[in-house]
């Protein structure tokens, strides 16, 4: 039985494919849909058992190495934490929807000082759609901030501001620097159908959805619009015809057990920065002329403090991000490197357990005697923050394929090797001096840093954020992707995720990613006709 | 030395070894008391495989004893001994002791008895929490800035001579 070719094939279910299936579905066009992970239901969420401190380390960790789900595939990484979720939503089953915008000079950094590219797009171009893709997902925040361009209110009003908001903001407020109420996929109040968000603070996904779950707020929109989506249905490779174009793909129905083709006159791989190079390094090395597919893995620079003040704050309360601050997110070469970075200001963990054994720093509760004393002094005293940067490319911090090792299925696994340049060690060690700032400035009593180094030196970033993989250009070879998710070689083959991304920013890259997939999508819906038979790209 | 326990010697040093981690007093209750020393025994096994148990009672060699037969001293000191040879293993069965401790609800009556608002299950109702006041909480500083797209100028990166130099001691070690 020959399958009747689709007019769209989107591979991958989560934050981009589901936004893409929703915007040329709801266009009237044929969209399927392939996910080689399952639905992520509520009660698959640790969020309803007692022991969900016990799961977020284990079966719901969001390191694919570490939980061990057969819908994942393996990655083989020398340093990185490789976080992410495999099954419809994709990580938004299990991040924690931090929502700031890139700031405008991120678009511009090959102006500025040329250790990056510049965007083929700018923060103007962007800025529609993410007004648009927040109200789509449900937002939170408070506009105005004098550290960024103006921007509509969000969907919904600011989430609680927390004992833990207000000692940081004091702090803040005493070093005189930025700071702001954070902007969170969280709806503070009912939206869209799904409620706001009840304080909990268990933000590893949210099984009630108030933290915009993909699975929740987009899927059924385009579910609704008549895309088709196959679950456990994991591609193999894409497949390409003799005039250039990806004619489809091939597919493990992970339930029948059948290898299955699914033929297209569009493809669209959406796979994240580890999955979607991996899949076109597979595919006989696709849309790879330059070179560059998997290369110029960003992780954003990470550190981060946690610390206790006397006064009882009881953070394990309310949404996960309390503020952050701007004040050092634009470049300023007078402290030795290029770029910056933002403060995302946590709360605590919500999580008893984690305050005894372990959370943000190495602070831990000795055993013995000694144990409650130590728990009575911590626990509801405790905050901490992250400092997030913006890594400079290298082409060596790569995904590739392993030489050797293949998964279940005969394709070779994906190998993740990552180390941070010059300029990202100066940044991390200034951003450790200002996290110290900021503790001593809120009158801790104790703190403790993260510097993600292991006793052999080698940073191991919990890197929420694997992006850069097939960035974005004006210039063939130097790029993957043109301004429009094109990939140059393919002309109708278009990659939606964080892989495209040229630069990190300073920020949780989920809203930026998700607003430019809203705007491929729309092109690849305004311009379906054209591009369901060119055979060359269109211009960049 | 390998020690030899049967399954009843087992499940004491088990509890023995979790009620020295986290012994009781008058408003904290040990860890045996409220079956700390079960969970630990499951992830073991889950986590570690089937000879989990067998491999920690090995481990303990001749500390075993005196965490069965020895007072709060001996104990204390049997497991000093073993956490210095056993790193490893005993940051799990540490790990695994304390968030199996704060995963049960006698505990979390504790905590609460201490003054905290803190649920066993806080998803199911979540926390009272006041609403963003803007009079209130919204920032006043004023302070903030950004380089809009056209204003973005040459920086003199050569001066920081990044190609040169390599920044060794960074981090906490700086």
């Amino acid at each position: 039985m020959t399958t009747q070719a689709a007019d769209v094939l989107i591979i991958g279910a989560g934050a981009t494919g589901s936004l893409a299936a929703m915007v040329l579905a709801q266009a009237g066009l044929d969209v399927v849909c392939l996910e080689q992970g399952g639905w992520v239901d509520a009660g698959d969420h640790p969020h309803y058992s007692t022991d969900w401190s016990w799961q977020r380390k284990t079966r719901w960790n969001a390191d694919v190495n570490k939980r061990h789900h057969p819908d994942d595939f393996p990655v083989r990484t020398d340093s990185s934490n490789v976080l992410m979720w495999n099954g419809v939503g994709g990580s938004t089953n299990v991040y924690g929807g931090i929502w700031p915008r890139y700031r405008p000079s991120d678009f511009r950094k090959g102006d500025e000082h040329g250790l990056q590219p510049n965007w083929p797009i700018t923060y103007e171009d962007l800025a529609p759609f993410y007004d648009r893709s927040d109200r789509l997902i449900g937002t939170s925040g408070v506009a105005g901030d004098p550290a960024m361009p103006p921007r509509p209110p969000s969907p919904t009003g600011p989430l609680p501001f927390t004992e833990a908001a207000r000692t940081l903001a004091d702090a803040f407020d005493k070093l005189g620097w930025h700071w702001w109420p954070p902007e969170a996929a969280v709806i503070s109040e009912d939206y869209d159908g799904r409620p706001g968000c009840n304080g909990c603070g268990v933000c590893s996904g949210c099984a009630r959805g108030s933290m915009s779950k993909y699975s929740l707020s987009i899927w059924p929109k385009a579910l609704a619009a008549g895309a088709r989506l196959r679950i456990q249905a994991r591609v193999l490779r894409i497949e390409k015809g003799k005039d250039g174009r990806a004619t489809g793909a091939l597919y493990l129905d992970r339930t029948s057990g059948r290898t299955e083709f699914q033929p297209a006159r569009v493809v669209l791989v959406a796979g994240n920065g580890v999955g979607t190079p991996r899949l076109l390094l597979a595919s006989d090395n696709l849309a790879n002329s330059s070179d560059q597919v998997g290369r110029n893995l960003l992780h954003h620079t990470l550190t981060a403090c946690e610390f206790w003040v006397d006064r009882k704050i009881d953070a394990h309360m309310g949404y996960s991000a309390s503020m952050i601050s701007r004040e050092f997110s634009e470049t300023d070469i007078s402290r030795g490197f290029v770029n910056g970075f933002q403060f995302n200001c946590l709360t605590s963990t919500s999580s008893a357990p984690e305050v005894a054994a372990g959370w943000l720093g190495d602070a831990k509760a000795p055993w013995g005697r000694g144990h409650h004393a130590w728990f009575e002094k911590h626990f509801g005293h405790g905050t901490g923050l992250f400092a997030i940067g913006d890594d400079l490319p290298n082409p060596n911090n790569r995904v590739s394929l392993d030489p050797e090792a293949r998964d279940a299925e005969g394709v070779p696994l994906a190998k993740l090797h990552y180390r941070p340049g010059e300029n990202d060690r100066r940044m991390m060690a200034f951003q450790l001096d200002r996290l110290v700032e900021v503790a001593k400035a809120a009158g801790a009593y104790e703190y403790r840093l993260q510097d993600y180094l292991d006793t052999d030196g080698v940073y191991r970033t919990p890197a929420w954020h694997m992006i850069g993989t097939c960035r974005m250009g004006a210039d063939p070879e130097t790029s993957v992707v043109n301004k429009w998710h094109q990939t140059w070689d393919v002309p109708n083959l278009f990659l939606m995720d964080g892989s495209v991304l040229a630069t990190g920013g300073v920020v949780n890259p989920t809203s930026t990613i998700s607003a430019l997939a809203l705007r491929a999508a729309e092109h690849i819906r305004d311009n379906f006709r054209e591009l369901s038979g060119l055979t060359r790209p269109m211009a960049a | 030395m390998r020690y030899s326990a049967g399954p009843v010697e087992t499940a004491r040093l088990l509890s023995a070894l979790v009620d020295t981690l986290l012994p009781g007093d008058e408003s904290w209750p040990s860890g045996a008391t409220v079956g700390v020393q079960a969970l630990v025994a499951a992830r073991l096994v889950q986590e570690r495989g089937d000879d989990a148990i067998d491999n920690l009672v090995d481990t303990l060699g001749d500390d075993a004893k005196a965490l069965l037969a020895g007072d709060e001293a001996a104990r204390v000191a049997a497991v000093t001994a073993w956490e210095a040879r056993e790193k490893d293993l005993f940051g799990f069965v540490c790990d695994a002791a304390y968030i199996a401790y704060y995963e049960n609800p006698a505990v979390v009556l504790a905590i609460n008895a201490h003054g905290h608002p803190y649920k066993l299950i806080p998803h199911i109702a979540g926390y009272e929490l006041p609403r963003f006041d803007l009079a209130r909480d919204m920032p006043k500083h004023g302070r903030g800035h950004f380089i809009p797209t056209d204003a973005v100028t040459r920086v003199p990166v050569e001066t920081l001579n990044l190609a040169d130099e390599r920044t060794q001691n960074w981090g906490r070690k700086q």
